[in-house]
């Protein structure tokens, strides 16, 4: 009796939903054969080769003179990401499938009836809500987030890019790429210069546009301000123009044509190239100052809603206790402030170290002596763009997104382990 | 004697707090003043400017932005880029209200590790994997088509959904534990108990998503090679110095529907941005 009960459950193992059949559960069974089906053909028609093309990367080198129509790698490559990833995907359906029959037998055995093949849909989308509502968007981050970065990832492991594009093969190389940034004076020198710089912009724009936000934020909350609503309104528009519009406004306002250096060369001075290739520090500073005009307004909001939350009888009582305004707002203001944006402040840091925008925008495409395609105010995720989209150096390319990943990624860690939003979750509950 | 010290400060402070009010105001607007009225110039190149403000003002330029269109298609932008924000808008609003809402409101054993994935893969830069979507919209043939940029902002926006949870989070437990006892379906409360509830973020999530793709660059860039499919953000970015008084208005015609959406909204926004962030 009780090895019989046993066989439907080596039956799922080794054809997934024979068993909940077996039991009668026929629309379960049915779907997960379904499952299994899919997988069988997909692996059939496509899945094997791809997995092999995965490890191979290719073995035939096309030729368009003798006609050999060749390997192509990155495709190859892609499929087989995606195949590895269905198959993934398959793992957790066979397993939820040895699990579901397990269940299924102790209903059995309980002498539950089964439900309704509707019924059973019905219960399952209230008992396992998320799974349907998270269906559509797990799915859709997996294909065109996940996919993607897993396999950039892999190209930061293979020689693609440069001469080796297809239908030349790619080959698995390993930590070259890595190898080659450490040890390549050009790609060092340049790596070097522009990750300093890039950290420098960071901090600056970061603590400008925060501190410019919550400045305003507290001047517009002051109670001899009138009509709080008109004057606020000013940076909303700032924050209302979309960001490419501000950007290439400005790169007009400071090119050689522009008012500004109309008035230059009106009062006798000769047209300043305030953006161009050797302009530096002059540029720097327009892209820092023109950056904070994009986001200050932001974090003004930001700061706003969160002083409206704060509690007033801490004033008040700080009042009492002969707190000067300035005490107040060391003591009270800050900390409470500095708190609640814990993580904004990570993630305005982290969206600031990657800017990609307002160096696009201003200056682009600009290569300067000294650097390997990039110019002085690029920062790494411009020099990325210039790396891999303007000139094909795709594994470089890859491999300086992972170490922009292992330096944001970790900052982002520590900062948010060390906060006080971390520590002390309940503070201010 | 006190007293009267104490007046002339405050009407010290209160007279500096308007001047740094009205230079804060005056930064803020004069460029985008600027741009207006470049866009009623008369003349297109920004070198016949005199200075800041065109010296002759006409409608012309924004005649011939909708109407020269051999080299400049305006009209068309405007529509790819209405076609593409609309839909974007609304296929990410349902995808990030529904998964933010189930990151709220349920426990499941996925749950903390989703949200530590959905962190990792927010530190990678953000075009990193743009090179890959590329190879992937070549390898199924959908290139310089306007639904496959919608296909991805649309599947990327759940990536968003922080802000969205953390108004969730805010709406009390026992709303739901009532419904619950009432006998109501997952599925029935989240149409018939979340939903109008959430209206200010929903409208906070529909705006964000609309004006995301509305001034994106990068990816149409990249993704639409024909002229005649391009963005208004593509478009305009090709357009030199001496079609600046065209870039000025073909740019007051796309901000200016953005920026009264912003105003009009402007209590969800505020609302979206500060609840969210708190709990985050």
């Amino acid at each position: 009796m009780k090895t019989e009960n046993k066989i439907p459950i080596a039956a799922s193992c080794v054809i997934m939903g024979s068993g909940q059949i077996m039991y009668k559960r026929i629309g379960k069974g049915l779907l997960y054969l379904l499952v299994l089906a899919a997988f069988v053909f997909y692996m059939i028609k496509w899945g094997a080769a791809d997995l092999k093309g995965f490890v191979t990367l290719g073995e035939v080198e096309g030729d368009p003179w003798l006609g050999i129509e060749g390997d192509d790698s990155v495709i190859m490559l892609l499929r087989g990401t995606l195949a590895l990833m269905i198959t993934a995907a398959f793992a957790i359906f066979y397993y939820n499938n040895i699990k579901d029959v397990i269940q299924t037998r102790k209903d059995v055995l309980a002498g539950k009836e089964p439900d309704g093949f509707i019924r059973s849909i019905l219960r399952y989308a209230d008992r396992k809500f998320y799974v349907i509502a998270l269906f559509l968007p797990v799915a859709g981050v997996l294909l065109f987030n996940v996919l993607p970065i897993v396999f950039m990832t892999l190209i930061a492991f293979t020689d693609y890019g440069g001469d080796i594009v297809p239908p030349r093969l790619v080959d698995w190389v390993g930590f070259d790429n890595f190898a080659k940034i450490a040890r390549l004076s050009k790609l060092k020198a340049t790596f070097g210069k522009i990750l300093g710089w890039n950290i420098l912009w960071a901090v600056l724009s970061t603590a400008l546009n925060y501190f410019g936000g919550l400045f305003l934020a507290l001047l517009l909350n002051k109670k001899c301000v009138k009509g709080k609503t008109f004057w606020r309104a000013f940076p909303i528009i700032a924050y209302a123009v979309p960001g490419f519009i501000t950007l290439l406004g400005f790169k007009f306002m400071f090119s050689y044509g522009g008012p500004i250096n109309y008035y230059i060369t009106r009062a006798g001075g000769n047209a300043i190239g305030f953006l161009d290739v050797d302009a530096a520090w002059t540029a720097r500073l327009i892209g820092l100052l023109v950056n904070a005009w994009i986001s200050v307004p932001t974090s003004m909001l930001l700061a706003t809603g969160m002083l409206s939350n704060m509690n007033q009888e801490l004033y008040e009582a700080a009042a009492l206790d002969g707190a000067g305004k300035w005490k107040q707002f060391v003591k009270l203001t800050l900390p409470f402030i500095i708190f609640s944006t814990t993580p904004t402040l990570i993630t305005s840091f982290v969206g600031n170290f990657n800017n990609f925008g307002v160096f696009y925008f201003l200056r682009g495409g600009m290569y300067l002596d000294g650097y390997f395609l990039a110019s002085d105010t690029d920062l790494l995720i411009n020099w990325l763009y210039n790396l891999s989209i303007d000139n094909n150096y795709y594994s470089i390319g890859a491999a300086i997104s992972l170490i922009i990943f292992l330096i944001t990624s970790v900052f982002s860690l520590m900062t948010y382990v060390r906060s006080d939003a971390f520590k002390k979750e309940d503070t201010y509950r | 004697m006190k007293r009267k010290h104490f007046t002339f400060k405050s009407t010290f402070e209160v007279v500096i707090t308007y001047i740094i009010l009205i230079a804060v105001a005056f930064v803020f607007f004069f460029p985008v003043f600027w741009l207006i009225l470049a866009s009623f110039s008369k003349t297109g190149s920004i070198y016949d400017f005199k200075g800041f403000f065109p010296s002759e003002l006409s409608l012309d330029t924004f005649k011939t932005l909708f109407t020269d269109t051999a080299m400049y298609d305006y009209p068309s932008w405007l529509r790819n880029t209405l076609i593409v924000s609309g839909l974007s808008c609304v296929l990410s609003t349902v995808l990030v209200i529904l998964t933010a809402y189930t990151m709220s409101r349920f426990r499941f054993k996925m749950r903390k590790s989703l949200m530590k994935a959905t962190l990792v893969l927010s530190m990678f830069p953000s075009f990193m994997g743009m090179t890959a979507v590329y190879l992937i919209m070549v390898n199924f043939g959908m290139i310089n088509n306007l639904f496959s940029l919608v296909l991805i902002y649309s599947a990327g926006a759940p990536m968003g959904y922080l802000v969205q949870k953390g108004y969730f989070d805010t709406i009390s437990n026992s709303i739901y534990e009532a419904a619950k006892i009432d006998g109501a379906s997952n599925p029935r409360v989240f149409t018939r108990i979340t939903l109008p509830l959430s209206k200010p973020i929903i409208v906070y999530t529909a705006l964000t998503s609309f004006a995301w793709p509305w001034s994106d660059f990068i990816l149409p860039n990249m993704l639409l090679k024909n002229r005649d499919l391009w963005t208004v953000a593509v478009g305009l970015t090709h357009m030199g110095e001496t079609e600046f008084a065209r870039f000025a208005a073909g740019a007051v015609f796309i901000a200016v529907p953005i920026v009264i959406l912003y105003f009009s909204l402007s209590r969800f926004l505020i609302a979206g941005v500060s609840d969210g962030a708190v709990k985050g």
